[in-house]
């Protein structure tokens, strides 16, 4: 999934200058809570609106009033993120640089902005369901042919595979060693899913879930 | 209350072959079972529906789809559909047979409809996964949306509940957008079980918002935390909804030994669940009730639950003990051995994570109700 895939397209933006009330008052009315700055059309900022209402704030020493421009409040330091880099490639960005939005660049050209709200929903995506499904869920060593293995016991069965998440479920040991064993989620086309685990765990297969019910 | 049962032999041509679970012999052994018990009078024969009556609900699309794979040529895309898969294999006629469920579901709904009955329970369907366009889960046409929008056009609002161990997605999904239908399913959560949907947060779409409740529940659930979560959910929006009437698919899949699902419900649950669901429909939609079977794939616990649906449905008292005739016939025939008692004898789970199951259960179901909260007032 990719940057593009996600993004938030077209995207409202502001100018140098404007007057922050003017800002405030967009990103009101389109319920958003970051605005790239644009001067003579080229990025030259991001302004949010804890900017905004850090910098107007009487709590402050010096508050700044109404009619300053955003030149004086944006932030300039400018982190942005391509069309084509991969989701949690933005995802990593957002989260080392502690930031809440990526104005996406392609060239110089704004072309979208991706905020961590774009990016729950992309979670949501990856994780979701567009059509019913049974899941089945399988411990792997973490060896080469492995997933291919099972897949082509699932595909063997007749069954469709209508979605695959996979992790490690440990983590590396204390002494450096790298996990072992890969978590595979998969939803398969059907509401009868024991008896496929049921074959997979005849032929080795450490199946977690669906377990035999208890007595 | 005088109760309607709707039933006749084709609904057993509904049949994807020997191996697979939703098997009509399921109907055979349970008519033969309330024949041994001598309730059984002779049902109505409901007509088989129309192709316009399904076409009501469902894609042209889909009903071509099922007609081509019912003449023995199925459409080379008919997996997009949910044909010609595990789940739902074709057979000969398949598109005449699952109208003859559906012709059941529907004369209910309008002998419902005009006034000639109140309570019904037709004795076979509940195929609630089937969706507008897709057939799915074991079911071809949705028998329960084509009888809830013949209620809907001769002006009933309807309450749908489902029991089921899996979320009536189908239904739901239909009806999403529909102010005059409230959905309301328990299951076992999708996280765990087919379909994967069904979560707190599916509360349907406007004008329909707030109009369809989930209640996912953990695997391993028992008795006592179905039953808090049902009493917590379904009188009180049963209550506030006031339907006309109320349509309840009946799937006895949440008994402990399912070998689909992973709840583990007793018949005495169930008991107490068909005791709510009259009295709900008697009390708050004027006794109008059309119930419907659906899910349940272990012969022995499946037939028992019905059979006390059944009895409790027309006014009968439940008997202790099931014939032996009965039980050496089917033991016979299923090569399994048949519990001897209308209920289960009492069961004593062994769960290790008994008390973390009842307190997620309990956090969903108040999640759910403090979600419709803003909707309803």
């Amino acid at each position: 999934m990719l940057v593009q895939d996600v993004m938030q397209h077209p995207v409202h933006t502001t100018t140098v200058d404007t007057p922050i009330l003017s800002a405030l008052q967009a990103m009101r009315e389109h319920d958003i809570r970051h605005l790239p700055v644009l001067d003579d059309g080229t990025l030259a900022g991001v302004v949010t609106d804890r900017d905004l209402r850090y910098m107007t704030s009487p709590l402050r020493t010096d508050p700044v009033e109404a009619d300053v421009t955003v030149a004086n409040v944006m932030s300039t330091q400018l982190i942005t993120a391509g069309p084509l880099d991969p989701v949690e490639e933005a995802a990593r960005l957002l989260r080392t640089k502690r930031i809440g939005c990526l104005p996406v660049l392609d060239g110089d050209e704004l072309v979208g902005i991706i905020t961590v709200t774009n990016l729950l929903d992309s979670v949501i995506r990856l994780t979701g369901l567009e059509k019913p499904s049974g899941r089945l869920a399988i411990s792997l060593n973490d060896e080469p042919g492995q997933l291919a293995q099972l897949t082509m016991r699932i595909a063997e069965a007749g069954f469709d595979v209508r979605s695959v998440l996979s992790y490690y479920e440990d983590e590396p040991t204390d002494d450096g060693a790298p996990a072992t064993r890969l978590r595979v989620i998969l939803r398969l086309d059907t509401i009868n899913v024991r008896p496929i685990a049921q074959t997979l765990r005849e032929e080795g297969f450490d199946v977690v879930w669906p377990t035999p019910k208890p007595t | 209350m005088s109760s309607t049962v709707l039933y006749h032999d084709r609904y057993q041509s509904y049949n994807f072959g020997p191996e697979h679970p939703f098997s009509p012999a399921r109907l055979e052994m349970l008519v033969d079972l309330l024949d041994a018990l001598g309730v059984w009078a002779a049902p109505v024969d409901p007509p088989v529906a129309a192709r316009e009556d399904v076409l009501r609900v469902h894609a042209a699309s889909l009903v071509e789809q099922v007609e081509a794979a019912g003449q023995g040529t199925p459409m080379p895309n008919a997996r997009q559909f949910g044909l010609d898969t595990t789940d739902v294999p074709v057979f000969d006629e398949m598109d005449a047979a699952t109208r003859g469920l559906v012709g059941g579901a529907l004369h209910g709904a309008r002998r419902i409809a005009d006034g000639t009955a109140t309570r019904v329970l037709q004795l076979g369907g509940g195929l609630h996964h089937a969706r507008r366009e897709m057939a799915s889960g074991f079911c071809v046409y949705n028998d329960l949306s084509v009888a809830i929008d013949a209620l809907r056009q001769a002006g009933y609002r309807v309450a749908y509940l489902d029991i089921d161990v899996h979320h009536g997605d189908g239904v739901q999904w239909i009806h999403y957008d529909d102010p005059e239908v409230l959905t309301l399913s328990l299951h076992e959560s999708g996280r765990y079980l087919f379909p994967g949907t069904g979560g707190v947060s599916e509360l349907g779409e406007e004008p329909g918002r707030g109009l369809s409740l989930n209640v996912p529940l953990e695997p391993y659930t028992e008795n006592a935390s179905y039953l808090e979560c049902f009493e917590r959910v379904v009188p009180y929006a049963i209550e506030q909804y006031a339907p006309d009437v109320i349509v309840a698919q009946c799937g006895a899949d949440a008994h402990f030994s399912d070998p689909l699902a992973d709840l583990m419900l007793t018949t005495q649950l169930y008991e107490r669940l068909f005791g709510a669901i009259l009295d709900l429909a008697d009390t708050h939609a004027g006794g109008r009730l059309l119930l419907t079977l659906g899910g349940g794939y272990r012969f022995d616990a499946t037939v028992r639950i019905w059979a006390m649906l059944y009895l409790m449905a027309t006014g009968h008292d439940l008997p202790d003990d099931l014939p032996t005739d009965w039980r050496t016939r089917w033991t016979e025939r299923l090569d399994a051995p048949i519990t001897p008692t209308l209920h289960d004898a009492p069961q004593d789970f062994d769960i290790p994570r008994h008390d973390t199951i009842v307190e997620q259960n309990r956090r969903v179901s108040k999640r759910l109700m403090e979600m419709i909260a803003p909707i309803w007032y």
